[in-house]
């Protein structure tokens, strides 16, 4: 959801003040009196923007999204990428245009459409202080679904779809924002502006985010002559260096030493002073590099790829299949291991006992060896443990056929999580490597046993409440430290029903770039599609080993916090032991100089890495961005995707040390004091006082932000969630990219049986269109697919026809009442095969994990409200408003206290 | 008077020992700040000698609790009432995974510590 496309005619209520904007000068529609306070959005929105009048009626016949080239107009001035910040440019100086917008009147209500849904808002142009609550009472969504929704749908300020995946261009040449991504293109030029924008200043980084193939990042190898550096600040050659003197000097873009250029790499410059050979030099004309890293760039030789299954087969592990279906995923993946053949493979798995399983490739079967003494575990035949999988290949997938078998009755329901990690890391520390920990019940034995917390509801609110979001026993952050020591990335699989402590397990992953898949009240039948595509997908993606990462900024500027996956060696050193593709980390950046006297701020990302293949390299993201002396100018830069980026991974962070109340309104009042600053730069010039206005950046901030807060880590409190899926979800939050991160707060909602019936009757629709999540378009006679980026949840109205049911699911589900088992499985039909394909394109946008599709009906109380309602983040819930009411305290509270 | 001089020399090398080991803290601290050494070795120095400074701080006031001399152990007892609540909470212990967030407050905490010990030396001292 990222910069707002222009789809919705951009709300007066955002009004960033569209200068320059000819279609905008034509006066509107008389102003009716008084009218201090512009719209809210959604009830704004119903009214179309005055400056549109061609378009008078783009609700009238509710066209599927309003086709974003109609409302171009508006935009104002095209996001200018690369920014080119002469910092005076007038962004919004007082131009008339922008006055004019600013007082549009609201067109008198436009009956009818909205009657159901829409809020009415000609009501809430009156004068905050008393209508503001009535209009707001009026506004509480009812059901009156029908034919209005389809109006809602074009009526609220929503992303539109497919904005999460759609980057900005790159300028110049920066990296694509796909692998960085800062907050605003315009750094502050000094403190006290810095201070004055007040959400963070920072940058969200995804270091090997997937290209699309035209795009794969160059590989570079300078040979043995070295890689070209700045002598002083180490930074990496790139574009932005300006080279001299008849291309014997360069000067280093982020400290401005003068270097001496390499003899074998000095080139001829023309007039302007470019290299001749710039482009067809990657590392002079691309923001994204990969530099072959020659022997100094290596403390041992490139690792091989290896992976470890520590796997629990306690009862619960073998009862619901995880350990079958666990076998048979990593035998199906044995051939795609990256690597081959230096690939290295092992095993263990534990109960109350460690079993661990000697591989020599000389055997044909593997020897199980079973330690029964789990406080001190040493290990038998320790070199036979951690095997090449080219040489032991028939041993590996011996032990995977006959694992189920070996356990399949067996009854021990104890788990010794600890004892079993001390000896695994004591196999692996020679190398190091992928750690994957499959566990089904709470540690229970040895060191690291977990107790039951988390149950009682007078915890929350107080301040105990932090410590169950944190790792009980400080054994697992030593147990953390200790793998990213011996560069051990660890990946957790938890899948109890009960209460497993994701938050101490998760410790583990927190601190190794690792990740955190929990899959509660695991179910072979259901969940088996999910576990199968996520393991594939943990074991074949790109996977960088023994990796660190380091962030270097211009002049003036510097790092301050790191947030996401990983262990500080350093204090700008991110340890990395295996980091993929989807994984993302933020920064935040703070200024070290009062002032700023550049014009340019420059970053450099790199990441040092042995590649799977066992080639070290480096890849090296550089950006350049103005520095503005102008607040407006930030404002308008602003970049909504990686703005939340950042903000959702703080208010993570805040919960693990503060209650949940304190993380939301910590983000709440960020938001609230930008909005304010914002507002309070041109309610100065305009005397806009009484009205909220919105950068048109921005504009989705505050949908974002309530999102956030409704979001299953920040969500309500005791009742809302539990312990267990706060804590996977704030993991997975902290490492998620931005599409997958805006998809997760903002999920798609289409309206299936109209798209499935329109396309079998010929008329292809290619996209169905997204509808606004409230409970209000949920038709009883319609059936509703929800994709929030993790699973797909397909609610079945009450009086659907159980003949679509019958199509879709299958017939012996149309009457069935307990759905909670029901794979999703495409039937021989025609309605079927359509939908299936719409799963499986939208399946094709999020690769990092597998949608698993669940089936609720209307009226199923307790799974109706937490899968479906949990995401219809515009209606209340969780003890936070609906859009429409949160849009009025915002405003409220944007007026207070200046 | 035996006693006396007894106590003033176990008290002096106390404080001597505890300011020692302060020093030390400090100085793997700063060390880490400017890279030197590495989190892992940083926070193992630090923590080997935690519980013993905790322990001479502690039977240093118990000494001056036992044998009455209640004004330095009035002195002492804020500083041990702190150790005992930061032991209680699990807290005394520099965690590797996150020192570098908590460098600026284990560094201030350590600093108090430093005046305090140093101060204590020259009452013993010169008393």
């Amino acid at each position: 959801m990222a910069p707002p496309a222009a789809d919705f005619p951009p709300p007066q209520f955002f009004a960033r003040p569209p200068l320059s904007n000819p279609p905008l000068d034509p006066t509107p529609p008389p102003p009716p009196p008084q009218q201090l306070y512009s719209r809210p959005p959604s009830s704004m929105l119903s009214t179309p923007p005055p400056p549109i009048p061609s378009k008078a009626p783009p609700f009238a016949s509710p066209p599927p999204f309003a086709a974003p080239h109609q409302f171009q107009g508006l935009q104002g001035p095209p996001p200018s990428h690369p920014p080119p910040p002469p910092p005076q440019a007038p962004y919004f100086g007082g131009s008339p245009a922008y006055q004019q917008q600013q007082q549009q009147p609201l067109p008198p209500p436009s009956q009818g459409y909205f009657a159901g849904i829409a809020p009415p808002l000609p009501g809430v142009a009156a004068p905050p202080g008393h209508d503001i609550a009535d209009e707001f009472e009026s506004l509480s969504i009812s059901s009156a679904p029908g034919t209005a929704a389809d109006v809602k749908v074009e009526a609220l300020p929503r992303p539109p779809p497919d904005s999460c995946d759609t980057f900005a261009q790159p300028a110049w040449s920066n990296c694509h924002p796909r692998y960085f991504e800062l907050t605003t293109n315009a750094i502050p030029a000094s403190h006290s502006l810095a201070a004055r924008w007040h959400l963070p200043l920072g940058a969200v980084i995804h270091p090997l985010a997937e290209a699309p193939p035209e795009e794969q990042v160059p590989v570079v190898d300078f040979g043995t002559s070295g890689i070209v550096r700045c002598r002083r600040c180490r930074t990496y050659i790139n574009p932005y260096d300006k080279f001299t003197d008849g291309g014997k000097y360069f000067r280093c873009a982020i400290c401005n030493l003068l270097n001496d250029v390499p003899m074998d790499y000095v080139c001829a410059l023309d007039e302007q002073g470019k290299r001749r050979d710039a482009m067809d030099r990657p590392e002079l004309s691309q923001g994204s590099v990969d530099f072959v890293a020659p022997m100094e760039y290596m403390v041992r030789p490139p690792m091989p790829p290896v992976y470890f299954f520590l796997i629990d087969v306690s009862v619960a592990a073998v009862r619901s299949g995880i350990l079958q279906i666990a076998a048979d995923t990593i035998k199906s993946c044995l051939d795609k291991l990256p690597g081959y053949p230096r690939t290295q493979i092992g095993f263990l798995t534990f109960d109350s006992t460690l079993h661990f399983y000697s591989l020599k490739s000389s055997l044909t079967q593997p020897q199980m060896v079973v330690l029964a003494q789990v406080d001190d575990p040493f290990l038998p035949m320790p070199d036979d443990l951690l095997v090449n999988l080219s040489e032991s290949r028939l041993v590996v997938e011996a032990l995977l056929d006959s694992l189920p078998s070996i356990f399949a009755n067996n009854e021990n329901v104890e788990s010794a999580l600890g004892p079993a990690l001390e000896a695994t890391t004591s196999i692996m520390s020679e190398i190091g490597g992928k750690l994957l920990i499959f566990q089904s019940t709470l540690p229970s034995l040895g060191v690291g046993r977990l107790k039951l917390r988390g149950q009682e509801a007078h915890v929350y609110q107080t301040d105990r409440e932090p410590a169950l979001r944190v790792a009980e026993d400080s054994f697992y952050k030593q147990m953390a430290a200790k793998c990213s020591k011996l560069q051990i990335g660890v990946n957790v699989y938890a899948f109890s029903e009960k209460y497993t402590d994701v938050a101490s397990l998760g410790t583990l992953a927190k601190y190794t770039g690792g990740q955190v898949c929990y899959y509660p009240g695991f179910h072979a039948a259901v969940d088996g599609e999910k576990l199968t595509y996520d393991l594939s997908r943990d074991l074949t993606r790109e996977t960088a080993w023994e990796a660190v990462m380091r962030i270097r900024c211009g002049k003036g500027i510097k790092y301050s916090v790191f947030h996401g996956h990983f262990m500080l060696r350093s204090s700008d050193l991110l340890a990395l032991p295996a980091v993929d593709c989807d994984k993302a980390f933020s920064v935040q950046f703070a200024l070290e100089d009062t002032l700023l006297t550049s014009q340019l701020a420059y970053f450099q990302v790199a990441l040092l890495y042995t590649s799977s293949s066992g080639e070290r390299r480096i890849r090296v993201h550089t950006a350049a961005v103005p520095i503005v002396q102008e607040l407006s100018v930030m404002y308008k830069e602003a970049n909504i995707g990686a703005v939340v980026g950042v903000l959702s991974r703080l208010a993570v962070e805040k919960s693990l040390n503060d209650k949940l109340e304190n993380a939301r309104q910590y983000v709440h009042v960020k938001m609230v004091n930008a909005l304010r600053e914002y507002k309070n730069m041109y309610a100065v010039k305009h005397s806009l006082i009484g009205r909220i206005i919105f950068p048109e950046s921005l504009k989705l901030l505050p949908l974002y932000v309530l999102a956030l807060s409704k979001s299953l880590p920040l969500r309500g409190g005791f009742m809302d969630a539990t312990p267990d899926e706060r804590s996977a979800a704030g993991y997975q939050m902290m490492t998620m990219s931005r599409p997958s991160l805006l998809k997760l707060l903002y999920p798609a909602l289409i309206r299936l049986d109209e798209y499935l019936l329109q396309g079998s009757r010929g008329g292809g629709v290619d996209s169905p269109p997204q509808l606004p999540l409230t409970a209000e378009v949920l038709d009883p006679r319609g059936a509703f697919v929800t994709s929030d980026g993790q699973r797909f949840v397909l609610w079945l109205g009450n009086v659907l026809q159980p003949e679509f049911v019958a199509a879709i699911l299958g017939p012996q589900v149309a009457h069935s009442s307990d759905l909670r088992k029901v794979p999703v499985v495409e039937q021989d039909n025609d309605l079927s095969k359509r939908f299936h394909a719409l799963l499986a394109k939208l399946r094709k946008q999020n690769r990092w994990c597998h949608q698993q599709c669940v089936v609720v009906r209307q009226g199923e109380s307790g799974r109706e409200l937490q899968l479906v309602h949990s995401n219809m983040v515009e209606d209340r819930g969780a003890g936070f408003p609906s859009y429409m009411e949160w849009m009025v305290q915002i405003h409220r509270q944007v007026q207070q206290k200046i | 008077m035996a006693w006396d001089l007894a106590l003033w020399i176990l008290s002096f090398l106390a404080v001597a020992a505890a300011l020692g080991i302060i020093v030390y803290q400090l100085l793997c601290l700063s060390d880490l700040e400017f890279d030197f050494i590495n989190p892992f070795d940083s926070s193992s120095r630090i923590n080997r000698f935690v519980l013993p400074e905790f322990a001479i701080q502690g039977v240093l006031s118990a000494i001056y609790l036992i044998f009455g001399y209640w004004l330095m152990f009035l002195l002492n007892a804020p500083l041990l009432y702190y150790n005992i609540r930061l032991y209680m909470s699990k807290r005394h212990l520099v965690d590797v995974t996150e020192i570098f967030n908590q460098l600026e407050p284990e560094k201030k905490i350590r600093f108090y510590k430093l005046g305090f010990y140093l101060s204590l030396l020259c009452i013993v001292i010169y008393r």
